[in-house]
Parts: C-alpha cells; sequence; structure tokens
C-alpha cells in the first residue's frame, strides 16, 4: 500500500507527498468579514446565511491541492432555510422554558433521537457541497449509526465513569471517517483504538496533574501566608498571596491552553494522518509547540484587539493546518470518478448544518 | 470580449482538460478545448459570484465546470451584458479597504443605534400586544423562592402593615391597568432595606425599609417608582429586550466563537443599560404620580439618598460613578438632589 509517487517536496512542508496548500490571507479576509458583518447587521441577522457562504467560499478557494483549489457549493437561502427552521425550534423552547417549564421537558427525547438524524443530515450537507475537480464529497451514514457512534457508545463512556471515552470518540470518528466519500472512493480511518486511548488519557492525566498543583498550592500559599504575616485572617492571608495566585493563575491559563492544543493535535493527526482514500493516503503533521503558540496568541490578538484580531487569527490557524497536510496519491490524481448521486431533497440537511454541528475533523 | 484561460471539468472524472471561454456580446458563451467546443446561451451557465482571486467557476447545465482564475474579464463580460448582480458590488466593497474600515465604523453605529433605539422600541410594541396574563405568568414562583432563600416573615405590626396597605390600594385601584397589584411584606434581615416588585403585580416591601422612612410619603413615593415597573411591564420588556440582543448577538459574533470573552460580556453590558432606563421610566412615573397627589417629589428624593448612604456606608451618593456602564441602577446622583436640605414641613 505504501507506494508513494516521488513527489517534489514543497520546502515549508515538513509532510511528505503532495502538500495541500492555501493562499489565505488575513487582511483579504478581514475585509470579506468586515464588510459581510455590516450586510449581517443592517439587515439584522438574515445576510449572515450569505455572509457564512462568502467565508467558506474564500477558504475553499484558497486551499489547493495538486494546483486546484476546492469548492464550496453551498448557497446563502439554503442556510438562511435551515437557519429559519432552527430559529423556530429555539424560540419554542425558549418560551417553553420561560412561561411552561415541564412541557419543556418534552424537548429531551426531542434532542436525545433528534441528535443523530441533526449530524447525518448536517454531515451529508457539508460534503455534497464541498468538491475538488468538480467531484463532489458525499455522506453514506445511517441513523441507526449515528445513533450507535453518538448515543450508544456515549452511553457505554458514561456507565464506565468516563473511562471508556476514548473508545466513544474512535466510534464516532470511524462512524464519521469511513461513510464519508470522495466520488466513488470511501475514506478509511487508519488510526488504532490504542492510538485514541493513548492521546485521551495523556491530555486528561496533564490536566487532573493541573489540577492537584493547583487544590495543593493554593492552600499552601495561605498556610505561608498567615504564617509570614502572623495573622489567622484568612483574607489576610490571601491578600499576602495575591502575586503568587496571579502567577497560578497564569500558569493555568497556560496549562490550559497546551492540553487543548495537545489534544487537537493529537486528534487531527490520527485522523488525517494516515486516513485512506482508495490506495491513496492522506497525511498530516501538526506540531504542539506551534499550535500552541498559534492558539495563545489568537487568543491574546483577539483580547488586545476587541476580536477585531479574528480575521487573521482564523486565517493563521487554516493555514497551519492545510500547510500541514499532505496527499500520497496512488498513481493519477486524474481517474479518481465521481458518484452519481442523486440530488435529494435538502430541508434536513440544510436544518443540520444550521446547528453547525462540528465534528472536529 | 477577451477569451479567458481555464481548466474543463466534465464531473465524471477529475481529469483537467485545458480549454478557453469567452462570453460574445450576443450572449452566447463559447468554450473550446483541444479538439472540440461547445456553444450554450449565457442564461444556461450558471457563473459563481466574485470572492477575492478565489477561481471563478462556470457551471453548465450537464454539471461540466469551467475554471478561471481570470476573475476581470469574466465581470467585465457580464457587466457589458448588464447582468450585474449584488454579489458584484460586495465583491468590490470586499476589495477596498476604505470601505471596509468604513463598514467597522457603520457596524458600531448601527448596532449601538440597535440597541438603545430599535430594540426597546420593539420591545414595547410587543408588550404592549401581549395581554397583561403574560406578566402573572413570568416569575409566578418567584415570591415563594425568595420567601424559601431570603427572606423572614415580616415582624412590622398588624395595625402598620394594614395601614400602608391601605394606602396601596387607594394607589392601584384607580389604575385599572389590568394588573392584580398587591402589597407583601418581609424582612430581609440588616441592610435589607429594599422594595421591588413582580411582573405579576406584587410589590414586596422589607421591614428595614418601613423604617428607614422617615415619613409615610417617603415609603408612598417607593411604592409608587415600583408600580411604576409593574404599570410599564418592564419585567416583560426586560426579557423581550434580552432575547432581542441575544439573537443580534448570535448574528453577529456568532462566528468568532466561544475565543473571545469580551463578546460574551456585551449582552450583560447591554442588559444593565436596559435596566437602568427602565429605572429611570420608574423614577418619571413616581415622581409624576406624587406631584399629581399633591406629596412633594423630594420625600422620594430624600428617601434614595437615605438607600444610598446606607449601601455605600454612609459616605453619600454617587460614589458608584466609576462602575457607571455596568450598574442596573443609574447612580444615585443622577435620580435625586441628595444636597437638598430635609423637606421642610
Amino acid at each position: 500500500m505504501q507506494q508513494s509517487v516521488a513527489l517534489p517536496a514543497s520546502a515549508a512542508a515538513s509532510v511528505s507527498g503532495m502538500p495541500f496548500e492555501s493562499r489565505a490571507n488575513g487582511g483579504e479576509y478581514f475585509r470579506i468579514w468586515i464588510v459581510n458583518l455590516l450586510l449581517t447587521v443592517i439587515t439584522l441577522g438574515i445576510y449572515s446565511a450569505w455572509a457564512k457562504v462568502r467565508s467558506l467560499r474564500y477558504f475553499y478557494g484558497t486551499t489547493s491541492l495538486d494546483g486546484t483549489a476546492f469548492e464550496y457549493h453551498g448557497t446563502g437561502m439554503q442556510i438562511l432555510k435551515g437557519r429559519l427552521i432552527a430559529f423556530g425550534v429555539l424560540a419554542i423552547y425558549s418560551l417553553l422554558t420561560q412561561f411552561a417549564p415541564l412541557l419543556a421537558l418534552i424537548f429531551i427525547p426531542i434532542f436525545f433521537f433528534g441528535l443523530p438524524w441533526v449530524i447525518v443530515k448536517a454531515r451529508t450537507f457539508q460534503m455534497r457541497v464541498s468538491s475538488w475537480r468538480n467531484v463532489r464529497f458525499n455522506f453514506h451514514g445511517t441513523y441507526g449509526g449515528a445513533m450507535a457512534a453518538y448515543i450508544g457508545w456515549y452511553l457505554v463512556a458514561a456507565i464506565t465513569a468516563g473511562i471508556l471515552t476514548p473508545l466513544w470518540i474512535h466510534k464516532r470518528t470511524q462512524y464519521i471517517v469511513d461513510n464519508t466519500s470522495f466520488g466513488a472512493e470511501r475514506f478509511r480511518l487508519a488510526a488504532t483504538l490504542g492510538r485514541f486511548f493513548a492521546f485521551c488519557y495523556i491530555a486528561a492525566g496533564i490536566g487532573l496533574a493541573v489540577v492537584i498543583v493547583i487544590a495543593v498550592a493554593i492552600p499552601a500559599l495561605m498556610v505561608a501566608g498567615s504564617a509570614g504575616g502572623a495573622s489567622a485572617d484568612p483574607t489576610a492571608a490571601l491578600l499576602s498571596a495575591g502575586p503568587m495566585l496571579i502567577v497560578i493563575g497564569l500558569l493555568t491559563f497556560l496549562a490550559l491552553f497546551a492540553i487543548v492544543a495537545y489534544y487537537e493535535r493529537s486528534f487531527t493527526n490520527a485522523v488525517f494522518d494516515g486516513l485512506e482514500l482508495g490506495d491513496h493516503r492522506v497525511r498530516c503533521n501538526l506540531k504542539f509547540g506551534r499550535l500552541f503558540f498559534i492558539y495563545l496568541t489568537n487568543v491574546l490578538g483577539m483580547a488586545v484587539t476587541l476580536g477585531l484580531f479574528y480575521p487573521w487569527a482564523r486565517v493563521r490557524m487554516l493555514r497551519y493546518q492545510v500547510e500541514s497536510m499532505g496527499f500520497e496519491p496512488s498513481g493519477s490524481l486524474d481517474k479518481l470518478v465521481a458518484d452519481n448521486q442523486a440530488a435529494s431533497s435538502a430541508i434536513g440537511e440544510e436544518f443540520g448544518e444550521a446547528f453547525d454541528v462540528n465534528f472536529g475533523l | 470580449v477577451t477569451p479567458v484561460q481555464g481548466r474543463f471539468f466534465d464531473g465524471k472524472t477529475t481529469a483537467a482538460h485545458a480549454a478557453t471561454l469567452s462570453i460574445g456580446a450576443d450572449g452566447f458563451v463559447r468554450i473550446e478545448g483541444d479538439g472540440w467546443e461547445r456553444s450554450v446561451r449565457l442564461d444556461e451557465v450558471e457563473i459563481s459570484d466574485r470572492i477575492a482571486s478565489v477561481p471563478r467557476r462556470v457551471r453548465f447545465a450537464d454539471g461540466a465546470v469551467f475554471e478561471t482564475h481570470e476573475n476581470d474579464p469574466i465581470d467585465e463580460a457580464l457587466l457589458g451584458l448588464g447582468r450585474h448582480t449584488f454579489h458584484h458590488d460586495v465583491a468590490r466593497w470586499e476589495r477596498h479597504w476604505p470601505i471596509a474600515l468604513a463598514s467597522l465604523v457603520l457596524i458600531v453605529v448601527a448596532s449601538w443605534a440597535f440597541v438603545r433605539y430599535g430594540i426597546p422600541a420593539i420591545a414595547t410594541v410587543a408588550a404592549r400586544v401581549l395581554p397583561p396574563a403574560v406578566d402573572r405568568a413570568i416569575g409566578a414562583e418567584g415570591l415563594e423562592i425568595l420567601d424559601r432563600t431570603f427572606f423572614e416573615p415580616s415582624k412590622l405590626p398588624a395595625a402598620r402593615r394594614a395601614a400602608l396597605t391601605a394606602r396601596f390600594r387607594a394607589m392601584t385601584a384607580p389604575l385599572e391597568d389590568g394588573h392584580d397589584y398587591r402589597l407583601e411584606f418581609r424582612s430581609a434581615g440588616e441592610d435589607g432595606a429594599n422594595a421591588f416588585a413582580l411582573p405579576s403585580g406584587i410589590v414586596v416591601l422589607t421591614d428595614e425599609l418601613v423604617a428607614l422612612a422617615e415619613k409615610d410619603d417617603e415609603i408612598i413615593a417607593v411604592l409608587a417608582h415600583e408600580i411604576g415597573h409593574v404599570r410599564g411591564r418592564h419585567g416583560l420588556r426586560m426579557i423581550l429586550q434580552s432575547a432581542g440582543v441575544s439573537v443580534l448577538a448570535l448574528a453577529v459574533l456568532g462566528d468568532l466563537g466561544s475565543a473571545s470573552a469580551l463578546a460574551a460580556m456585551i449582552p450583560a453590558l447591554i442588559h444593565a443599560q436596559h435596566s437602568r432606563a427602565f429605572e429611570t421610566e420608574a423614577d418619571e412615573f413616581a415622581k409624576q404620580w406624587l406631584r399629581e397627589h399633591d406629596i412633594d417629589p423630594r420625600s422620594f428624593d430624600a428617601m434614595l439618598c437615605r438607600l444610598a448612604e446606607g449601601e455605600s456606608g454612609g459616605d453619600g451618593d454617587g460614589d458608584d460613578d466609576r462602575f457607571d456602564f455596568l450598574s442596573s441602577h443609574p447612580p444615585t446622583s443622577q435620580r435625586a438632589q441628595c444636597a437638598t436640605p430635609p423637606v421642610a414641613e
């Protein structure tokens, strides 16, 4: 299987195979974002559906493989329809919780049985409006499959007090990936269950360590503070420990970002590195340090600029993710064949899209 | 029009074929590849909107696509044929920095104006449409919850309570606005001088406030303020306005994601602003009512000033001005003239 064709590797990419490339640019995206945001505000939110389409078309269109950009085909009207239905459901729900809390309870089974349906519809929509070289992606997952992967395996994780959570994450990732196709060719998740257990447990372990350090350090500092100040007053002790508490706060903040960056890196690499598409393979080599740095500087940038840094933050993240990926084709990329997909009714799909279900892929 | 170079994808495989496309003044689209050519009417193809320098897509009825990086000639051809669309303008605005920066300013101004004037106006109209029964449904259990968690039964003498209740009835009876007004007494412990109204029409007065008042007129002034809240349907309007702000925030900030904690603070700030507008409205109602019933409106000021003193540990009013924008009530210095000497009588 591992018969990758020799290709000129990009100097920047540390990943084998043909590189995925991004031409997205922060300044360019800022202008798109802000103009569309203005249109959204003056149309009281209605235009946001079209704004979303323009953003996605920009990001798809600036991402390319083998010299051809990806394309997003969703339309503003499709997104708007889904959003209106979703908005109606949420409005009914919030009115019920306000005026008839008991009636709102019927939303629990609706949510329970509706979630898998929404997941299938959202993923199907997202895939069918994505293409490369005029061949579309598709999703073949069934309602039953989503029910098992998202609810069934979740219950397994829950009754084992979270010990089997990595199994649940693996099952649902496998459900999403293995049911996705490009043209007539299916994707297949290569990462093993063991790999999911490894990174999930490491992330949880670091998190637990942070909690323990805080739980020990703060009382210890307070004791030290009250001993030094010869005062038993807890407020005074807290005040004298103040500078140290700020340091602990900052370190906790950094540790949380590190955990998020570690998990994101590990999960994304697990999904995409080795991902099979027929005989072809995707490669992904995100580095923890770089991802951590981007996360941190993005949040700082957003905080300092009151959110105006958002377009640059989004572009930086996307560029790094795209440029960490490569494609190892087995033979020519010209011979992938389209699937004869029926143009199905899309109402449900748009509805799913409205919830912005994020598969973390 | 100058032919543009690009690639043709038939939609059956990923194979790319070099091709040239031109849009004629006759309204026909001609595409030419190596040894083949097609010519169709412009109405039969779908040309994607321009976005930055993202490749342009010309989609044929059979699903085949021609893709080109040459955006300008396509725009020229379409404009030449009078095919001007809104997104043509959007794409032009997106290319210019001055327009982008002007958009930023307009977003701030438009959002502010809408939150300040638009949402309250819409909420007022909506509240007028909804029957008073809706007010009764809001927080119907509010007082029971407070009784369980916070309040003690009132220790005021029954005669005192009866006297105040009689005055309250006399105040509310002529209003005839569909609300079931009712006065309740509770004890809230030290520093508990307070009065508030529930949307259902229940006004709660604490023993401590009654004790703080030097004259009954001051209590009447506070009651008038609370009646102002009920009569103005501030509870319902607040819910409607918060919902409006949430919808707006979702639309505008939705794609900022949860990363921006600042964005999450904005609805809270707006909530405080709206709450202060309601306080001002209730103040105005109270003063107007006092004037109409020949009670010195300064008794309202006197009561507010004394309440403010109690809160700030006796160093006068207005010391909370620094956190003006976070407070749910306007600063006392704006609501009452505390410098005024006690009402002479």
